[in-house]
């Protein structure tokens, strides 16, 4: 029912074009993977939502597209000293 | 959880049409959204004087303008400092995390600080002007291979909001009550790292503010044991090391005389 989302323009990134999820209780995740945990969501309203560390490390490696807004980090001084031991 | 778990479509989702990531890593639809937006920003002696399209000047969030000369004081230490993104979902946190630089590989003398969108990282803003911060001094040869997990688990209990116990034990009577944590900092040094955990509040010793000094030192207590992971009595302070210390951004200005520390 939080789902809204226009199909007629191919989306350039799910990033972007996904919903914001407004009610936690309507997402189940696949097997082995842990729900936030409820008692940290008891009063939520509004979309917002706390998560615990256990729930977002789950994320770590499978969200892995770069962010279309990062700009190059070279230009920002961002650049790592020892470029073997770091790939972009 | 093995990679492969992470590809089982749940059916029972997908007929509701709510595909996370997890089920659907490029396609997914729905994205879990943050307690609040945050802004991730950088410095280091290579930004300085670099001026940018994205210097934060032209950037800045609506910071009440330089009326007062704090404010303005403000300004002239952002001119350095570089925006490097806002997200609102955890999705695109990890988006980022997983194409940044982490700590143990900065230059010296290198920031990253995570806020919340709207706060800039200075004590002259709003939201931090009557706040203080936790922070520790970590030698860099000790915890070089330490740094990159503290800072990604202090970011992690940022974003997930669950620093403050206040807002996680259910004492808070009104919904959405405000978090005391405006933005979380790591610094590196030609000796040490400093990871720090800005409050919007202080406790000023009197009282009445007994109760914000224990909301805020659950907050020491929480960065030390759950985040940085040392036993709660475990003493820490050494050559180039500290303890777990409170500092307000008043009694900093102090230098060293008359503050007041709290220390868990």
């Amino acid at each position: 029912a939080s789902v809204k989302r226009d199909i007629s323009v191919p989306p350039p990134s799910a990033l972007f074009t996904a919903c914001f999820i407004e009610n936690l209780s309507e997402v189940e995740y696949p097997e082995g993977i842990k729900s936030p945990k409820a008692e940290l969501n008891a009063n939520a309203k509004d979309g917002r939502f706390r998560y615990d560390r256990d729930f977002l490390m789950q994320f770590m490696h499978i969200c892995r597209e770069k962010p279309p807004t990062l700009p190059p980090l070279d230009v920002l001084g961002i650049e790592p000293i020892d470029q073997s031991s770091f790939a972009m | 959880t093995e990679p492969g778990e992470i590809q089982e479509v749940d059916m029972q989702a997908q007929a509701e049409g709510i595909r996370t990531v997890f089920s659907h890593p490029t396609n997914f639809n729905v994205k879990h959204p943050l307690y609040s937006s945050w802004t991730l920003w950088f410095d280091s002696p290579a930004t300085k004087g670099r001026n940018l399209p994205q210097t934060p000047i032209s950037s800045f969030p609506q910071t009440p303008v330089p009326q007062t000369p704090g404010p303005a004081a403000a300004m002239g230490w952002m001119e350095d400092i570089k925006k490097v993104i806002s997200f609102e979902s955890v999705e695109e946190f990890w988006g980022l995390y997983n194409h940044i630089v982490p700590p143990s590989q900065l230059p010296q003398k290198a920031n990253y600080y995570l806020f919340k969108e709207g706060i800039i990282p200075a004590w002259e803003d709003e939201a931090n002007k009557l706040g203080g911060k936790w922070s520790i001094q970590l030698p860099k040869e000790k915890n070089r291979s330490q740094v990159d997990k503290m800072w990604l688990y202090t970011m992690l209990a940022a974003i997930g909001e669950t620093f403050d116990p206040h807002l996680t034990n259910g004492e808070a009577s009104e919904p959405n009550p405000q978090s005391l944590i405006t933005g979380v900092i790591v610094s590196t040094r030609p000796q040490f790292y400093r990871l720090s955990i800005w409050t919007r509040l202080a406790p000023s010793g009197v009282p009445e503010d007994d109760q914000l000094r224990e909301r805020i030192e659950a907050v020491g207590r929480h960065f030390k044991t759950s985040v940085l992971g040392y036993p709660e009595s475990h003493k820490l302070s050494g050559p180039l090391a500290t303890e777990v210390e409170f500092l307000s951004h008043k009694d900093s200005e102090k230098k060293g005389k008359a503050a007041k520390k709290l220390i868990v």
